[in-house]
């Protein structure tokens, strides 16, 4: 079989492998974490793109995230507007204020532009808690509703109370948004990001349009990181200010970083692998009676910085170019 | 042809002129070398040029466009490229995709409009895109075979002649050289003059700063002197060389001790 | 009116001045070794609980100046290891993502720890004054809280007597103002790095005791102390330590003045606010080198 039809083969099983996953395994919490791990992975991609391609620090990822869910929760709550508009709109708001903080990252960079981050993060954080009128403070706005039914002719009608459907809404969402992504990180668009990663000044005299790249780069994404907050926000039914908070996006990034910035494959391997990881810890943490989650987030982080900075898919690279050698 | 003119090119830094009061043009095709002791402006003239930062006053006319006050991309974008003193190569990109990266044709699309293209499937690493061309380019510098190296892992020479590429494939007219013989071998800097030779002749202009004589020496048409921000001399490489002034100006002793 | 301003500025002073001591650590550390620690304020919390489990043994005044020395020590000793098994490490392949990656995983581990080892339940450091107090006519204030003023000024002022009387203090500047040079010089860098992050955390952790009489000690407290010792360093500039004093009296009084007359719920933000004006307008801080940002 030709290397072509190999991959082609992998893709299909792996989709054939997602799609009868929740048929297979009908537990409703595992479902859930599925779904939980899609959202990480659409919200780890989108900073990958921002830190790892374009190499610009946002430590207040989270906010985009809990834009979106806000923008979508309260045109549905207070002016009834359909979710699925809602999802569209949330991405947007939060491409808008993407753009906004890409505005500080054009004089900014390095812890500069990361406490500015966290200085928008938390602003927002501190308004989502204290504009009751509209987010209704810490107690968060609830009742949201799910996706609208959808009606395919008077013979099938795909109803979203229930873990499958939104598995597989959300499914379709993060396989759209990674070919996205996977366009942009391997075009032209992708190597300019790279580019000014690298060396703004150098990038500049080859015809980068430095503010216009971080610009851009901010706005998407931002945008699919207010995509995820949207789809959340129609899932869990609940928003809260803790969307927003630095303690979400230290997981963002420590599930990034952990499989691997800067590359494709990475952020999705963090995203799954640590969903599921602080699953089994909870396990632990029932039986242990500690709450050592965050803790062991701070090791990997440590350690992989230290030890494995590619992160995983680093790591397999390198063991791949190492076999490969001796071969 | 007249591609190029400065008048009354000036830049301070807080009290400190590093350009002051320098006006000279450049006609198409020409070489011209660019030498004067250390801290005589040279770079900041360059960096001038190439748009890094805007002059104190003065103006600079490239092919009939103002352009001292424009930024970077956009000088380049109207066909001046240049390399750095010190090498400042994509160090975690492979040495291809350093010249891939300054291959795409930024005139036409800004950072939407390659976002667009990208979503739409074009663009994209499975393209031939501009492959042919970088190749050639890595060829023609003679770092075909490193083509899939990390630019980290080149050796200091090999890393200046990858600049060399990657601003080459910016297609531009008017290419600025900052150094590009210095950290160099003996050996090595014949293959560099060969190169700058080969540039020119595909009807680059090229203004070149160089400390080491041999080089400026035998392929400058025609030699621009700074010294303490200004221009003293300007002539041949045989005017120059005999000048009082530029000799003197480098303490009487250099120029002479290349040789 | 008045005399609730002058009342406010004075409390505005004493916070000032523990932010001031706090933030004089965060930009030492970043002067000399161009370290961002987002984990700062975590050493100001070991401080903290070091306090509190001293003044178990030793309550009363004279335990609480020695819980201070022992916060001191002990976060020295900390930062020390820390220096040496994590920032060193990275210092030769150093670029911005890995130095505030390693502090944010800094941050976490700490936190949580703290979280896992103390309980989440606040403690309070008791006023070993009984709270005592004292009415200046314009103000009052309680005697602990001018202990704690009078604290950060010493120590402030000790520190600076060391950084320009005593040789390493003056390794340490010349080391900050120019690696190469000082290196040059025959100063031993290994050394002065290792001696200004534990004595930069250890004023942190000075600062900590005193953070934690003036409002209460809990696992997550050291996130304020650092985004603010951040927003002060970044006012004051970068590796200026006046700045950091400066900006850090200047912080004290903008939250506690702003806090009453325009809103508390939003004190916390002041800071923020701040920190992006700042970098907006004047990147290099008030006293700030201009290779700042």
């Amino acid at each position: 079989m030709s290397p072509r039809s190999y991959t082609r083969l992998k893709w299909a099983l792996g989709a054939a492998a997602l799609i009868a996953l929740p048929l297979v395994v009908r537990d409703r919490y595992f479902l859930h974490l599925l779904v939980t791990a899609g959202i990480f992975v659409l919200l780890a991609s989108s900073w990958n793109l921002l830190a790892g391609y374009a190499g610009q620090l946002n430590l207040g990822h989270a906010a985009f995230y809990g834009i979106g869910a806000y923008t979508s929760a309260i045109l549905a709550t207070k002016l009834g507007i359909t979710p699925w508009l809602g999802l569209f709109a949330g991405g947007i708001v939060a491409a808008l204020f993407g753009l906004m903080l890409g505005v500080p990252s054009l004089r900014l960079s390095g812890p500069y532009l990361a406490i500015t981050t966290i200085g928008f993060s938390e602003i927002l954080r501190l308004v989502a808690m204290n504009w009751v009128e509209l987010t209704r403070g810490s107690l968060g706005l609830y009742g949201i509703p799910s996706f609208t039914p959808i009606r395919l002719g008077s013979w099938l009608q795909i109803e979203f109370r229930a873990e499958i459907s939104s598995y597989y809404l959300l499914l379709v969402l993060v396989c759209m948004s990674l070919a996205i992504f996977q366009r942009l990180a391997t075009s032209e668009f992708g190597l300019s990001l790279q580019s000014i990663r690298e060396d703004e000044t150098g990038a500049a005299s080859i015809g980068v349009n430095i503010s216009g790249y971080k610009l851009a780069v901010f706005t998407i994404s931002a945008f699919f990181a207010g995509l995820a907050g949207a789809f959340f926000a129609h899932y869990q039914r609940l928003v809260s200010p803790d969307t927003l908070s630095l303690g979400e996006t230290f997981t963002i990034l420590t599930m990034t970083m952990l499989g691997g910035l800067g590359t494709l494959v990475g952020p999705v391997v963090g995203a799954v692998l640590l969903t599921f990881l602080s699953e089994g810890l909870r396990f632990v943490e029932d039986m242990v009676r500690l709450d050592v989650r965050m803790i062991i987030y701070g090791v990997l982080l440590i350690v992989t910085i230290l030890f494995m900075r590619g992160g995983i898919v680093g790591l397999w690279n390198s063991l791949r170019t190492e076999s490969r050698a001796e071969n | 042809m007249r591609l190029l003119r400065t008048t009354n090119l000036t830049r301070y830094f807080g009290g400190l002129c590093a350009v002051n009061d320098v006006n000279f043009e450049l006609a198409s095709g020409e070489i011209v070398g660019l030498i004067g002791p250390n801290g005589a402006g040279k770079t900041t003239l360059i960096n001038l040029l190439s748009g890094v930062f805007p002059p104190s006053s003065g103006s600079i006319i490239f092919r009939d466009h103002e352009i001292s006050r424009l930024k970077a991309h956009q000088i380049n974008s109207l066909g001046i490229a240049r390399t750095f003193q010190v090498v400042r190569v994509f160090k975690k990109l492979t040495v291809l995709d350093n010249v891939l990266a300054a291959a795409v044709d930024r005139r036409r699309l800004g950072p939407w409009g390659l976002v667009a293209r990208a979503i739409l499937g074009h663009g994209g690493a499975g393209e031939t895109w501009d492959h042919d061309e970088a190749d050639r380019l890595l060829e023609f510098v003679g770092l075909a075979s490193y083509r899939g190296e990390l630019a980290e892992n080149l050796p200091y020479a090999l890393s200046k002649r990858l600049e060399i590429a990657r601003a080459l494939a910016t297609k531009p007219t008017l290419l600025l050289l900052d150094e590009p013989s210095s950290g160099l071998n003996p050996s090595e800097l014949n293959g560099q003059i060969e190169i700058i030779r080969r540039i020119n002749g595909q009807g680059v202009t090229i203004l070149i700063i160089e400390h080491v004589m041999k080089v400026i020496m035998n392929i400058s048409q025609r030699i621009i002197v700074l010294h303490y921000g200004e221009k003293i001399a300007e002539g041949s490489p045989k005017e120059i060389y005999q000048d009082p002034q530029v000799v003197e100006a480098y303490l009487g002793g250099e120029a002479h001790a290349e040789h | 009116m008045e005399s609730l301003f002058v009342q406010q500025a004075v409390n505005g002073i004493i916070v000032g001045s523990v932010y001031s001591l706090i933030a004089i650590g965060l930009t030492m550390i970043f002067g000399v070794m161009r370290i961002s620690n987002f984990a700062h304020g975590d050493y100001s919390m070991l401080g903290a609980y070091a306090a509190v489990f001293v003044l178990g043994f030793f309550p009363g005044w004279l335990g609480w100046v020695g819980s201070i020395l022992a916060a001191a020590a002990g976060v020295g000793i900390i930062g020390l290891m820390s220096e040496r098994l994590l920032f060193r490490p990275l210092l030769d392949r150093w670029t911005d993502i890995d130095i505030i990656m390693v502090s944010v995983g800094l941050f976490l581990l700490l936190e949580n720890l703290a979280q896992l080892l103390f309980g989440a339940m606040p403690r309070m450091i008791t006023d070993p004054f009984r709270g005592a107090t004292l009415n200046l006519g314009l103000f009052s204030t309680s005697v602990l809280r001018l202990f704690c003023l009078c604290f950060s000024c010493v120590a402030i002022a000790l520190l600076q007597l060391f950084l320009s009387r005593t040789r390493l203090g003056i390794a340490i500047r010349a080391t900050s103002q120019n690696r190469f040079a000082a290196l040059l010089m025959g100063v031993d860098t290994a050394m002065v790095y290792a001696l200004t992050f534990s004595v930069g955390v250890a004023l942190a952790g000075i600062g900590g005791v005193l953070y934690g009489t003036l409002f209460a000690v809990f696992p997550t407290m050291g996130a304020m102390p650092t985004l603010k010792a951040f927003a002060v360093t970044i006012m004051g500039g970068m590796g200026s330590i006046r700045g950091a004093i400066f900006g850090g009296f200047i912080l004290g009084i903008a939250e506690t003045l702003g806090g009453n007359y325009i809103s508390m719920n939003y004190k916390n933000a002041i800071g923020f606010v701040i920190i992006i004006l700042v970098l907006l307008i004047r990147p290099s801080g008030l006293f700030g080198k201009k290779e700042g940002a």
